[in-house]
């Protein structure tokens, strides 16, 4: 009896997480596999594809400027959204882990957490109406200015930026406000008894304390806008391109599998080698600052 | 608090920072809001007058209300999918320690790190090969989307739960079995009582994460058969107009009904 309780509890977990791990593989992992090897097909018009083992879809991504190009703007746009999300989430966490008032902290959390969850596109259709050239900012301009200048604020890669920063920030923020919770009170006070300024004790207690909540936040940001779709097509209009609306046409409109594939990887991947980078220099960073 | 004088210009410039950064969160969500009721036909700044019946034709729009059934539908199964694994899964990484648990851990994540798009283009390729194979159509059918679908929720389900079983003393669950109580018993009369907010939490965010889907749908959708957010896509990428700011505002009431039930059950502020 022992025996078979010990031996049912060292297999229990296994089984209770069978099922989800058995779905979520069959039903995206192995596809994702699926997609690796059509990485290595050549492209047919006739028949999609055929079956062979080559690196020419690869070395297509590097030679064609326009590619290289598309990798180019994915990367600075995600890498100047994550800066500005980690500026506007670092404000708004600490105040509100800060506020006195609880009504202004849980209505707060509820007010940040619903942009998130309101689907891309309800999102960007927002920032449409406000950045289109007869939209709510060049209104605002205009009975500032009568018969300034319409602005082309749509279709730019700032009003992209602008887009993705306002989707994304509410994952900095709930990111970030966990950790802020965890971050005593007195240290701070301690700081700012013994004189030091706040701006000095923000720099020198908290942020040190919420390194790791940043890291997590940043990297989170990143992904998520490399990964982006509906805010570049919709915001950034048919001229601007990401890689994410770049695989689906390479899809939908052109019906190239294995090219779109090798898209697909090359993003996945160079997200992949970034995010463990980071995660190296961050842990060796957070020891020489533990040593000093 | 302390040394920092309440009217000092740095506490000024920060808080005005902090509120703009709020107000930068939510003006395009109010702007939406705003202009379903604008009586103009055409998008315009100002207003000529206000109106309800941009609803009433966004309602009359064949695509918009069956993409309503059909998101409504999709999701509730998929949330309901997505709970049967995942509450088994949450309690195998919340409550032992085993071999290869990160790796289940990242592995049942990973819907939310893997590019949606990428991820709906290569389950499309596993139904095609799957029907040439089995001969059962799974590409472009309410079940295959339902299927993917459980995916996208799967990742909230676990968080919530692991996060609420974090929070769930094991002593209670130890004090049952050692006044001899089966595991099963157990499960049903002391744990699961326990977790349920973190279950409804789950499912409604489940729900949510599944109803605003756009990428993991796009080339699983039927001919005729589209989810509400594609069907808003194809719309938006014609014409922006005050009905499809309309369709925008019904969505933004659902999700904000769910999320201040939800934040009854758990508070928003701690599951993150």
């Amino acid at each position: 009896m022992p025996a078979v309780a010990r031996r049912t509890r060292w297999a229990a977990p296994y089984a209770l997480s069978g099922p989800a791990f058995v779905f979520v593989s069959l039903l995206l992992m192995l596809p994702l596999l699926m997609m690796l090897r059509l990485s290595f097909y050549q492209y047919d018009a006739a028949q999609m594809y055929i079956q062979a083992f080559t690196l020419d879809n690869y070395v297509r991504f590097f030679k064609d400027e326009f590619y290289r190009q598309v990798l180019w703007t994915t990367l600075w746009v995600s890498a100047v959204t994550t800066l500005l999300c980690l500026i506007g989430g670092l404000a708004v966490a600490y105040f509100m882990a800060r506020t006195n008032s609880t009504i202004l902290k849980r209505y707060l959390i509820i007010a940040i957490v619903l942009p998130l969850f309101m689907g891309n596109v309800a999102r960007t259709a927002g920032w449409i109406i406000i950045l289109d050239n007869k939209g709510l900012l060049n209104f605002l301009l205009q009975q500032l200015d009568p018969g300034g200048e319409t602005l082309q604020l749509l279709y730019t890669s700032g009003a992209v930026i602008t887009g993705l920063t306002s989707v994304l920030l509410p994952f900095m923020i709930v990111t970030l406000n966990s950790v802020m919770h965890n971050i005593d009170v007195s240290l701070e006070e301690a700081s700012l008894n013994l004189g030091a300024s706040a701006l000095t004790t923000f720099r020198r207690i908290i942020l040190p304390l919420l390194m790791p909540g940043i890291f997590a936040g940043c990297v989170l940001c990143f992904i998520l806008s490399m990964n982006a779709y509906a805010t570049p097509i919709l915001i950034g209009g048919p001229k601007f391109y990401m890689m994410a609306p770049t695989i689906y046409k390479q899809i939908s409109a052109a019906m190239n599998w294995p090219f779109a594939s090798t898209l697909a990887f090359i993003l996945i991947s160079l997200t992949m080698v970034l995010t463990v980078v980071s995660a190296v220099m961050f842990n060796r960073t957070a020891r020489v600052g533990a040593l000093r | 608090m302390t040394s920092i004088s309440k009217a000092s210009p740095l506490r000024w410039t920060y808080l005005i920072f902090v509120w703009a950064i709020i107000l930068f969160v939510l003006v395009p969500l109010a702007t939406t809001i705003w202009v379903a009721f604008f009586s103009n036909k055409i998008l315009s700044f100002p207003p000529e007058g206000y109106t309800g019946t941009w609803f009433v034709q966004a309602w009359s729009l064949e695509a918009f209300r069956s993409g309503f059934f059909l998101s409504f539908q999709v999701a509730i199964s998929a949330s309901v999918l997505a709970l049967c694994l995942g509450v088994p899964a949450a309690l195998a990484i919340g409550r032992y320690k085993f071999r290869g648990r990160e790796f289940i851990n990242t592995v049942l994540m990973s819907p939310l790190m893997i590019p949606a798009i990428v991820a709906g283009s290569a389950i499309y390729l596993f139904y095609i090969e799957l029907q040439i194979w089995s001969d059962v159509q799974f590409a472009s059918t309410v079940y295959g989307l339902t299927l993917a679908h459980a995916l996208i929720a799967i990742p909230w389900v676990l968080r919530l739960l692991v996060a609420s079983l974090a929070g769930l003393d094991p002593a209670i669950e130890e004090a049952s079995l050692s006044l001899g109580a089966t595991r099963l018993t157990t499960f049903f009369r002391i744990t699961l009582p326990l977790i349920r907010p973190g279950i409804t939490a789950g499912v409604l965010f489940g729900f949510i994460a599944s109803f605003g889907d756009l990428e993991k749908s796009l080339l699983l959708v039927g001919p005729g058969r589209i989810t509400l957010p594609i069907a808003m896509l194809n719309y938006l990428e014609y014409r922006t107009d005050p009905t499809i700011m309309a369709v925008a505002t019904i969505q933004v009431l659902i999700i904000a009904i769910a999320l201040i039930i939800s934040d009854r059950y758990v508070r928003l502020g701690r599951t993150f």
